[in-house]
């Protein structure tokens, strides 16, 4: 009753693409490149001064990739081995252009409720913590709606505006669809953090979604 | 968690992505299901954050620069000689 | 081990909208699922469990392999529906919901927390599950968490009693 991995699949088309790379295919590397761009250039931009800097590391990354390529066991995934691999290199840069910004250090303080408080019921009321008025249902929804270029735009810009650490654990998870294992690995946090960061998230794209559809 | 008998909408929403992701112990998936089945306003909810997630997945990322790509592609073809 | 089983409207699970196998004249194919006991398996109810989740179609089912109790719910790698309790239809269910919320008009005023009754009748629509936490949300109020339990009990008493159900 569990729905089937996904994963057996990908994995082969990671296995598949690893051996072109190492034929020396040239399509292999673009689509590799292609794929993991966005991710890269985001998490290293988060450990340097600049996206001028950022792309630098993201260069070097490659480099760094392909000149280990015969090393690569495949204990872990492609993808997270890249990431660890990025990340070693924007470390590095970072500290030596002396901008240190550990990731953990970014987490935010306090609590960052899902949904405001005033829309459940207070302590005093009967039912604390109930919703005062329900969300609405997005299944009357016309499903072009649901999919529509505005819609995305407005995720897109709800991405965008989240702070860098819950964006590049969104972008991860939800656009690129890493195991939460491969985020952890690829970043340097807990699992806790992970969780913590991908809930925040995924709740202020809902709020947005929630904002434009509702008006 | 503390033994709970129930849980309110105030926390079905904090709890719901680690549902979706199969992060929850047994007994707190269990009251969380408990809660969806009889409140609408927190199965919306859900199918909401449902909706997100997969709406979320179908952004489509910002393409490499074009110099980037040369760059890249040509220290692929210096690797590949060496 | 035999249970009992909500199924939506169109025979799909709640959760999962997996589609079962329905009986008719014979009971239903089997149903196997992944040796996950933590993450899947097939969930069904005591009669004590009945109140609690309050469905839209009740089936009796048979279960086999190890069955785990939980608090409000058996799990178990294996099961087959055998037969639709007809009773529980929407009828019965608006009766149910009705007696919720007439105990539930009574326990809060019982306890002295008349406030607590405005949530009643707006909530009739919603169904025999909301109600039924309702009721027993409010004897809770009143009188504490062995309170919630009995009135859980007496929920499944009535619905037991009135489907013959063992």
């Amino acid at each position: 009753m569990s729905e089937a991995e996904v994963q057996p699949s990908a994995a082969a088309e990671e296995q598949e693409l690893l051996e072109r790379l190492r034929a020396g295919d040239e399509r292999a590397f673009e689509t590799l490149v292609e794929r993991h761009y966005p991710t890269m250039l985001a998490v290293a931009r988060h450990y340097v001064s600049s996206r001028a800097v950022a792309e630098e590391v993201v260069q070097d990354a490659w480099l760094g990739v392909l000149n280990g390529l015969d090393r690569f066991e495949g204990r872990s995934s492609l993808r997270t081995w890249i990431l660890r691999i990025l990340v070693n290199r924007a470390k590095t840069r970072g500290a030596r252009d002396a901008r240190t910004v550990p990731f953990a250090s970014i987490m935010p303080q306090g609590e960052e409720a899902a949904v405001e408080p005033e829309r459940f019921r207070g302590p005093d009321d009967p039912f604390p913590g109930h919703w005062r008025a329900y969300p609405g249902t997005w299944q009357r929804l016309p499903e072009e709606a649901l999919a529509d270029r505005e819609t995305l735009e407005v995720v897109l810009t709800a991405i965008h505006r989240l702070p860098p650490p819950q964006r590049i654990v969104i972008t991860m998870r939800d656009i690129q669809g890493c195991e939460a294992e491969e985020v952890c690995a690829a970043l340097d946090v807990s699992e806790g953090n992970q969780r913590v960061l991908l809930h925040r998230a995924r709740s202020k794209v809902r709020s947005a979604l929630e904002r434009h559809f509702d008006g | 968690m503390a033994e709970h008998e129930h849980i309110s909408c105030q926390e079905v929403v904090e709890l719901v992505n680690d549902y979706l992701d199969k992060g929850l112990e047994p007994e707190t998936a269990s009251l969380f299901e408990q809660h969806v089945n009889f409140c609408d306003g927190c199965d919306w909810y859900l199918d909401q954050m449902r909706t997100t997630i997969s709406t979320v997945g179908r952004v489509t990322e910002e393409e490499v620069p074009p110099e980037m790509r040369d760059k890249l592609m040509t220290a692929f073809r210096e690797w590949k000689r060496s | 081990m035999n249970a009992y089983k909500f199924l939506r409207a169109d025979g799909t699970g709640v959760f999962t909208r997996f589609a079962w196998p329905l009986p008719g004249d014979t009971p239903g194919a089997w149903v196997q699922t992944e040796p996950d006991p933590c993450r899947s398996g097939i969930h069904a109810c005591r009669v004590r469990d009945l109140p609690y989740w309050a469905g839209r179609v009740l089936y009796e089912i048979e279960l086999d392999g190890p069955v785990v109790e939980h608090k409000t719910k058996v799990v178990a790698p294996r099961g087959r529906l055998l037969r639709r309790i007809d009773g529980w239809d929407d009828d019965f269910r608006a009766a149910f919901t009705r007696h919720c919320a007439d105990r539930a008009h009574e326990l809060a005023r019982a306890g002295g927390i008349e406030r607590w009754e405005e949530v009643i009748e707006p909530s009739i629509p919603e169904g025999p599950a909301l109600l039924s936490f309702v009721a027993a949300r409010i004897a809770e109020e009143a009188a504490g968490v062995e309170a919630y339990h009995a009135e859980r009990s007496r929920q499944a008493g009535w619905i037991a009693d009135r489907l013959r159900l063992v």
